[in-house]
């Protein structure tokens, strides 16, 4: 339909005589049309004058005092009852109003009177609620942060093992590297039964000690793996071996001890020491 | 029709939708009579009438707020509500007495001038020589959907006439409606 159609009907909506269908056409083209729900307005004031010739009938007080009831059984359109703006349409109103003292006096204990035991109830249902509703809360927060705290220890343990992992791959990578180094190093007199072998990659200084049957290391005490190269030695990683005397021991090669042509181990301070100083319990066979 | 010199519907709808009872008290005394003669004439039926007056009024108390003076008067307002009530309720009880009662009805015939409002007595008469100088048929269709609550198909079939009849008359009557009243107000005001 068209605006001038749909405003053909405004006479007849106002009297609410449309049939359903154009009645509902018609809600939408007012939605949308900037001048025709003025112009609806104007045809209800029309229409509303047509309740004027009626004869008044008085209804029963009875219904008055229904309606005031009900009015005060239910909550208030606005809960928060703007008071002085009350009082200055109270005494306006008071003119008219036969039983005003009744009424503003029930109006202003409604609060009090009629709220109290629903209140009562209110407020311990309330009560009960809220606590409950704190109950859930903590359970649900202590439970988050247990989780948290289980969901941190678990990517710690999954980061240690892919770690563990991650090396252990490159081990196997360097063991079995066809163009890694492998050195045999023998126990000296002070460990007859010792031996250890040390897998390295030349190009990255990447290594690998493993060693057997070594004597424990005594406290403050712990094997240093030494690069010798050109006659000097060069300071490698540190180890203590297990109480079955086995050691591993990870460490990286310095450029310079690369070209190593012999290996050691000797029994050093704890903290490691920049030249030997100890016993040697293990040499590289020489090459 | 807002030269009271008392507070105004307006105001009492503003204060009611605050949470004055005394406001709807208010309103109700001014236009409780009224209304139920509206209300009345829609349904014939005096508990029913009185009823719907009541819930009329229990939705003025929970929507004061929906009105918008700027749409229009605050008592066109509780007339809509009030009527739109009376015909649900109408709808609602079928057409058990209306079948008997609605042809009886159709005139507005049973208006009367006794009002205790003296300027409201004045408007009714204003709109009750508005209504006389409607064309019949065209006033018949208006008093059948007003009063009678039926749709313009409903009044086709009532009348047996063609519903682009019915819809041309309705149409026709609103605007002599508006016209006549139009004209008797200003009469009315160079006459006081």
């Amino acid at each position: 339909m068209k605006h001038e159609e749909y405003k053909e009907l405004l006479e007849v909506a106002a009297l609410d005589a449309l049939d359903a269908a154009e009645g509902i056409a018609l809600e939408a083209h007012l939605a949308e049309c900037a001048t025709c729900p003025a112009e609806a307005d104007a045809w209800r004031e029309v229409a509303a004058a047509l309740a004027l010739p009626m004869t008044p009938v008085k209804p029963s007080a009875a219904v008055r005092e229904r309606l005031l009831e009900a009015v005060r059984t239910q909550s208030p359109p606005v809960h928060a009852v703007a008071a002085p703006d009350a009082q200055t349409n109270g005494e306006g109103v008071a003119a008219q109003t036969s039983n005003v003292v009744s009424l503003d006096s029930r109006r202003e204990r409604r609060g009090v009177i009629i709220s109290k035991p629903l209140l009562t109830f209110g407020s311990i249902a309330a009560s009960v609620a809220i606590a409950a509703l704190a109950v859930t809360l903590a359970l649900l927060w202590s439970q988050n942060k247990a989780l948290k705290t289980q969901l941190a220890q678990m990517s710690d343990s999954l980061r240690q093992t892919e770690q563990e992992i991650g090396s252990l791959r490159a081990d196997r990578e360097l063991l079995a590297a066809p163009d890694a180094r492998a050195v045999a190093l023998a126990g000296t007199k002070d460990a007859t039964k010792a031996q250890a072998r040390l897998t390295f990659d030349q190009r990255t200084g990447r290594a690998i000690l493993v060693a057997a049957n070594l004597p424990p290391a005594p406290a403050g005490k712990a094997y240093q793996l030494w690069f010798i190269a050109g006659g000097k030695p060069l300071p490698g990683g540190l180890f203590r071996p297990d109480a079955t005397g086995h050691a591993e021991l990870h460490d990286t090669v310095p450029t310079a001890g690369r070209n190593a042509n012999t290996f050691a181990v000797t029994l050093e301070p704890q903290g490691g020491v920049p030249a030997p100083t100890g016993s040697m319990y293990l040499l590289s066979a020489a090459s | 029709m807002s030269e009271e010199p008392q507070t105004s519907d307006t105001e009492l709808l503003h204060a009611i939708a605050r949470g004055d009872e005394l406001a709807l008290a208010a309103l109700y005394d001014r236009y409780s009579s009224i209304l139920l003669g509206l209300i009345l004439r829609i349904l014939h039926n005096r508990p029913e009438a009185e009823d719907v007056l009541q819930e009329m009024f229990l939705q003025v108390w929970r929507r004061a707020a929906d009105f918008d003076e700027a749409r229009g008067r605050g008592f066109t307002w509780l007339v809509t509500l009030a009527r739109s009530r009376a015909i649900d309720r109408l709808r609602a009880v079928a057409s058990r007495e209306r079948a008997a009662t609605a042809a009886m009805h159709e005139s507005h015939g049973d208006v009367s001038d006794a009002s205790d409002d003296v300027l409201r007595s004045e408007q009714a008469e204003i709109v009750r020589r508005a209504l006389d100088g409607i064309p019949e048929e065209q006033r018949r269709a208006l008093v059948l959907a007003y009063y009678e609550g039926l749709t313009q198909s409903e009044i086709a079939e009532r009348l047996k006439q063609p519903l682009g009849t019915v819809k041309t008359r309705m149409r026709s009557g609103m605007i002599k409606l508006r016209e006549l009243l139009g004209e008797q107000m200003r009469s009315v005001r160079i006459g006081s």
